[in-house]
């Protein structure tokens, strides 16, 4: 049986993805110690875990250091990178959204779009034929409307609350999030039996 | 924008240290000779091609292209690729004079890059072209000889993923309702989407069988284990039994457990019309080459035969080949510098019985010691020595 490396954001998406795998009949510990650890062995099944910062798992991956990995949609959309799309787990579900302040339109000249997501905001406008200005923040995206950096923002909603909470609106759905299994292309040939093996009893676990 | 600073290289750009210089000397060395042998011909193009020509046919998109401009104007471009250069010589004269031609090339290309490091901007390619002939056999050469030439590398594990353009296309076009699906479908294989092909089959709203079949298909396409596992989904055609004798040249090779095949596997290029395949080894995060069948290229330079070839990364080879210490003995001779003749004698001597020999004056030495530490042997021409 070969070693699989599996690059697992840290965090709430490691605990659902965790239990997946447990209960996809994968002989993991029921309680694993994560303080400050950033791999994780398990002999027994001949998986290691990494641990790192959800947006670097597909890096890990495209460069084959981990051969399989957990991802978020908007990571994957975000940096293009070169890995296979093997599976969606259906966890972590929310969608990418524009959003603004009520009842405004966008500057006609440059209209700003404030977002963490630089490349798939500039590709929504670009494919809707809007031409906009981008701004990238790494956090509190909903203040740039608010204190006029932006016309609208381009972020992940789950619930909308905060945007509710800071009186912003939803304008346009752009695309659906959830958490997908990836693979290194290497790693899926070279591995290929594991690997099949694993996705197969994930799949029938995700509802 | 910072400055540039003076021991910077533009993005991409490697040096090759002395290391990395031999193995890659070992690879050409080897892979000439492997080729060779096989009947193929080595040539070299140009660093420097016409946009308009080989920039364009190249399946090399578009950004990734260094480009420049000469004195009348023309945009240049560093060849992206082996294979159009290729085309290029071999549709406007070497076809005139022999068919079917088997070249081969080491080569540097050069792919502009825009992010991070990993990735060399420009780096070596070792391959082969088979121009002229069509038929399943050339094929079968270009499979057989990349995994001969793999083997020939020391490298034991590896996997050869072979997929048909045509046999794609017709499951693709079979079982959705236009063209836009049926090329929505193929551009999320390209990327590799395999969830994303899921949920595009799911909002086509096909009849049930039709995306049943698909869904069916894209499940199992990449753990199909002989040509008969396809063969529910496609009706008979040409491109199916090409496979079927393909495959069937490679069990007579004797290769067949290096060999998987993969009918997801698709190109954003066009002029890629038959059979084509990856190669991917243990050791490399990244596919070691890849080749097949494009008759459409040579198509763009005006000429109808048939090509086919690969082409194997060096770096990436490099970072895959067990590697093996020297076996050649270094010998330092360090001089008085009155003691010149007799040294060089000496060095020549030890030359011959095929040592490698550096001969320094120890006047030049400002440590001697740590020039030492690089050679096997240290052997000192003093006054002692001529005393005896």
């Amino acid at each position: 049986m070969s070693h699989l490396t599996i690059a697992m954001p840290k965090g709430r998406i490691f605990e659902e993805a965790y239990q997946m795998l447990i209960d996809a009949g994968f002989n993991l510990p029921e309680e694993v110690e994560m303080s400050r650890k950033l791999m994780i062995e398990i002999p027994e099944e001949q998986i290691r875990f990494i641990l790192a910062k959800p947006t670097d798992v597909p890096v890990y991956v495209e460069h084959g250091v981990a051969d399989l990995g957990i991802a978020g949609k908007d990571t994957l959309l975000e940096l293009r990178r070169n890995v296979h799309e093997l599976l969606d787990l259906k966890i972590s579900q929310c969608y990418i959204a524009s959003a603004g302040l009520p009842n405004t339109t966008m500057n006609e000249i440059a209209p700003r779009i404030a977002t963490k997501y630089p490349n798939i905001a500039m590709n929504y406008y670009k494919e809707i034929g809007e031409q906009v200005e981008i701004i990238e923040l790494n956090g509190s995206i909903e203040l740039a409307p608010m204190i006029g950096l932006a016309d609208r923002i381009v972020d992940i909603v789950s619930t909308g609350r905060t945007l509710k909470e800071n009186g912003l609106v939803e304008y346009e759905h752009i695309t659906d999030v959830s958490s997908r299994l990836i693979a290194n292309p290497v790693s899926y040939r070279m591995k290929s039996a594991r690997i099949q093996e694993l996705v197969s009893r994930l799949k029938n676990i995700v509802s | 924008m910072s400055s540039i600073k003076m021991f910077e290289k533009p993005l991409g750009m490697r040096d090759t240290f002395p290391i990395t210089y031999e193995k890659t000397e070992k690879v050409r060395q080897i892979g000439r000779e492997f080729l060779h042998a096989r009947g193929f011909d080595f040539i070299q193009t140009p660093s420097l091609e016409y946009f308009d020509t080989v920039g364009k046919a190249s399946a090399i998109y578009d950004a990734s292209l260094f480009k420049l401009v000469d004195s009348q104007g023309n945009t240049l471009v560093l060849r992206p690729d082996m294979t159009t250069p290729i085309a290029r010589v071999a549709t406007s004269k070497l076809l005139k004079e022999k068919i079917p031609l088997r070249l081969a090339y080491f080569a540097n290309v050069f792919r502009a890059q825009q992010t991070e490091g990993g990735r060399p901007a420009e780096f070596g390619q070792m391959g082969i072209e088979i121009i002229g002939d069509g038929t399943v056999y050339a094929d079968a050469e270009v499979i057989i000889t990349v995994i001969h030439l793999i083997q020939a590398f020391g490298i034991s594990s590896f996997k050869i993923t072979i997929g048909h353009a045509g046999v794609l296309n017709c499951i693709l076009k079979d079982y959705t309702e236009s063209n836009e699906q049926a090329h929505t479908l193929r551009t999320l294989l390209v990327e590799r989407n395999y969830v994303g092909f899921e949920e595009a089959v799911e909002s086509f709203d096909l009849p049930k069988t039709k995306s049943d079949a698909l869904l069916q298909f894209i499940s199992e396409a990449t753990s199909f284990v002989s040509i008969r596992d396809i063969e529910k989904y496609v009706r008979k055609n040409d491109s199916l039994e090409y496979m079927q004798q393909l495959m069937e040249l490679i069990e007579v090779g004797g290769l067949s457990q290096y060999v998987a095949l993969d009918f997801t596997l698709s190109s954003h290029m066009n002029y890629y019309t038959g059979m084509l395949f990856e190669v991917f080894a243990e050791g490399s995060g990244f596919a070691l080459g890849n080749g097949g069948r494009y008759d459409g290229l040579l198509q763009h330079f005006g000429t109808e035969v048939g090509a086919t070839g690969f082409g194997i990364r060096v770096d990436r080879l490099l970072e895959v080949i067990p590697s093996q210490p020297s076996s050649t003995q270094t010998i330092g001779i360090i001089f008085e510098e009155v003691l010149f003749t007799k040294a060089l004698e000496m060095a020549n001597s030890y030359r011959e019985e095929g040592k490698r020999v550096t001969l320094q004056s120890r006047k030049g030495l400002v440590d001697e010691e740590a020039f030492a530490k690089h050679f096997d042997k240290i052997v000192y021409v003093n006054q002692e020595d001529v005393a005896e």
